[in-house]
């Protein structure tokens, strides 16, 4: 009997000294894409081994969820009061969580430490109805990635540098390599199965064409521009230039597999060409994108839910400063190999290092020049009903051979009727 | 202290045994029906639990009943009920006969059939997507090769195409859950019925007219049953393979629920859409359960 009230108060004692030690232990909350994505996850990496070693005793959970299913778990977890404490969100997305209020408002912690983001590239669409939501982490200008072997092959110098040598290069290079008969090499890569890819790859063509979807914050699908764009995105899909069932993915995949000559893409891109084979990776090359401008935009963004306590919102921001230092925005350039949305960086390493470094920042500059974001102003609260409602439009056009401007007047209609 | 063995309390350790699983179910089955059926009468976009609760409304039914893409993934959900219902049944059913039969193999040709459910649902759709990828899938390779075609099939972008993947994928993965219900249903007829039969003169086909089928009749009517509300509820087939396109052509009362609450973020109108799922599925049970009940009487 005395020895079981002696092993009953020892558990006790160390439980209690187990639960104290949880109790001042701190764990933040981390939901991401980018955590397994090679660089950009090495960079999260950093950034979380630094916010640890100054805060002693807070861990950082980072925790990853695919891109496909990522907005509907954050949504899932906003709404059952279980939000990350870091929120991390692609730019054309966030506008409804803020709108729920379930973002913390960072203009009075961005005014409590005097930071200033005057030039940080794409801020501005962290604004959201008066307040600052969030910082940005990626401003990007598109750019081609092709294979430069099929190119060449196909008897061109190199890569397209408008629309016109774009198609004429697409054509050359779509055909039967192998002899039976069926097409096995496509000129280019267009997404036809995401509705969000659909809608920017097509967004492209119009900008291309002097148009896009949204002026002024009013949409503009009904203007000879932008269904001049759509001609095109229409062309290029019924010449069977291009898979006719891919996602980008795939279309990446194919494209260091060498099925697929040119595709369209941001930064992100050089990362996936390193994916490719030693025999392959030599023959795959970037350049500025053909359209003009290029198609590019805000990307991803960190903020913090407004739903923790004070103690947590003042650790989150300090992974944000940590984010923001001029450290991890080097950091950033390095690991990426793309240009940091922080102004005054000094590149000149990076371009050293890095062939495709100045590519990058020319092509942010092209877009940015140009006022180019692929969200479309004044429909952020849409914008997932919007790439809907573009990509049904798009199939429907494609199935039933619809003349392009009349796809523009049906979606101006339909988007005209958002509530 | 109440004596359980006692006859005047021996039913209450019948309830109290019964009790957590019925907390357990109204928990995690009750509740969410009662929430959404809150939920579909409130103007909300997003709704959360434990905050101000908005007054209820009607605007939600008056959406969907005059909104018309409610009633074309209502068609959507009908044709796919007959179409996958009618064909699992009838191709579980021939090949729960079939190995019902004694023959070399038997047990290997058993497995083979179950395969198809054994398989996890996402998995076998994903392997299905590349499969019938209009570019590089084996299907259409095996089409063009052999001249059957001249063009790809768009399995993903042709709505008849893509409606007829969806049902072709739903059969090969819903018939084996069929065929081993029925099997078990054919196991349990007694084989003197079959041998009076014949004694009576019956072929093959009056036995299995005025045998089989009577005694088969309610497994048909559960696995019939079954199926229709598997037909109803299933998401991860239509979403891997087509996500509901192109152009709604595969857009189900399923899809329609996920669209409109985690995409479009209007949950009142989501939860509409998923009551009036209920409500179909709920008065299809009755009816066939009673069909079936009259046709077995």
């Amino acid at each position: 009997m005395f020895n079981l009230k002696k092993t009953a108060i020892s558990s006790l004692v160390a439980l209690s000294t187990v639960l104290g030690g949880v109790a001042s232990a701190e764990t933040l909350s981390f939901v991401t894409w980018q955590r397994d994505d090679g660089a950009y996850g090495q960079w999260w990496a950093e950034a979380k081994a630094k916010f640890e070693e100054m805060h002693p005793g807070v861990t950082i959970d980072m925790s990853q969820l695919g891109r496909k299913e990522y907005a509907d778990t954050m949504f899932t977890m906003f709404a059952g009061g279980t939000p990350p404490d870091i929120v991390h969100l692609a730019a054309f997305e966030y506008q409804p969580f803020a709108d729920q209020g379930w973002l913390e408002p960072l203009g009075p912690w961005i005014e409590k430490d005097g930071i200033d983001l005057t030039g940080w590239a794409g801020q501005s669409t962290c604004e959201w109805k008066g307040e600052t939501y969030c910082l940005m982490l990626l401003y990007a200008g598109f750019v081609l990635a092709y294979n430069e072997e099929m190119i060449k092959n196909a008897g061109f110098d190199g890569p397209p540098t408008t629309y016109d040598e774009y198609v004429e290069i697409a054509r050359a290079l779509t055909g039967d390599s192998d002899g039976d008969g069926i097409v096995d090499k496509y000129g280019i890569g267009l997404s036809t199965m995401e509705p969000a890819t659909v809608m920017h790859q097509m967004q492209g063509f119009a900008l291309d064409s002097g148009g896009n979807w949204t002026r002024d914050s009013k949409p503009i699908f009904d203007d000879p521009a932008t269904i001049d764009g759509i001609r095109k995105w229409k062309s290029l899909m019924q010449e069977g230039l291009s898979p006719s069932q891919a996602r980008s993915n795939d279309l990446r995949q194919l494209l260091i597999e060498g099925h697929v000559g040119m595709w369209i893409d941001g930064p992100w891109v050089a990362s996936i060409l390193d994916r490719a084979s030693e025999e392959m990776r030599p023959k795959l090359k970037l350049a500025h994108s053909p359209l003009s401008p290029p198609l590019g935009g805000t990307s991803n963004i960190l903020g913090m839910s407004s739903e923790i306590s004070d103690e947590r919102k003042a650790l989150v921001w300090d992974f944000i400063k940590i984010v923001h230092s001029e450290e991890f925005q080097n950091k950033f350039s390095d690991y990426s190999g793309s240009p940091a949305p922080r102004p005054g960086m000094d590149y000149e390493d990076n371009i050293a290092a890095n062939e495709n470094f100045a590519l990058f920042v020319e092509a942010s500059q092209r877009a940015a020049d140009a006022g180019v974001d692929r969200l479309p102003k004044g429909l952020e609260l849409h914008n997932s009903e919007l790439s809907k409602v573009v990509f049904e439009e798009a199939q429907r056009m494609l199935a039933n051979d619809l003349d392009p401007a009349e796809v523009g007047a049906t979606l101006q209609k339909r988007v005209e009727a958002f509530e | 202290m109440i004596d359980f063995s006692s006859p005047r309390h021996r039913h209450k350790l019948g309830y109290l045994l019964v009790a957590p699983a019925l907390i357990l179910m109204a928990l995690i089955i009750v509740y969410p029906i009662v929430m959404s059926v809150d939920i579909s009468f409130q103007d909300v976009k997003i709704a959360r639990i434990g905050v101000d609760r908005k007054p209820w409304t009607f605007e939600n039914y008056e959406w969907l009943f005059t909104s018309a893409k409610f009633y074309q993934s209502l068609w959507v959900t009908i044709k796919l009920l007959l179409v996958v219902g009618g064909a699992a049944l009838a191709i579980g059913f021939a090949t729960a006969l079939l190995v019902n039969q004694k023959f070399k193999g038997r047990a290997l040709a058993r497995l083979l059939v179950a395969l198809p459910w054994a398989v996890p649902e996402v998995v076998a759709v994903v392997i299905w997507a590349w499969m019938l990828d209009s570019s590089f899938g084996v299907l259409n390779w095996v089409l063009l090769s052999s001249g059957i075609v001249s063009k790809p099939i768009a399995f993903a972008s042709d709505p008849v195409a893509a409606f007829a993947s969806i049902c072709f994928v739903m059969i090969w993965k819903g018939y084996p859950f069929i065929c081993i219900m029925l099997l078990a249903g054919l196991q349990s007829i007694p084989e003197e019925q079959y041998q009076a039969a014949s004694v009576d003169g019956a072929n093959v086909f009056q036995r299995f007219l005025h045998v089989t089928i009577p005694n088969m009749l309610p497994v048909l009517g559960v696995a019939f049953i079954m199926t229709a509300l598997w037909v109803f509820r299933d998401f991860a087939i239509i979403f891997v393979l087509t996500e509901g396109g192109p152009i709604g052509s595969t857009t189900s009362l399923a899809i329609m629920t996920f669209e409109e609450s985690f995409k479009f973020f209007r949950m009142g109108q989501g939860s509409a859409v998923g009551v009036i799922t209920l409500i179909i599925c709920a008065l299809l049970s009755r009816a066939l359960v009673s069909r079936f009940a009259k046709s077995v009487n």
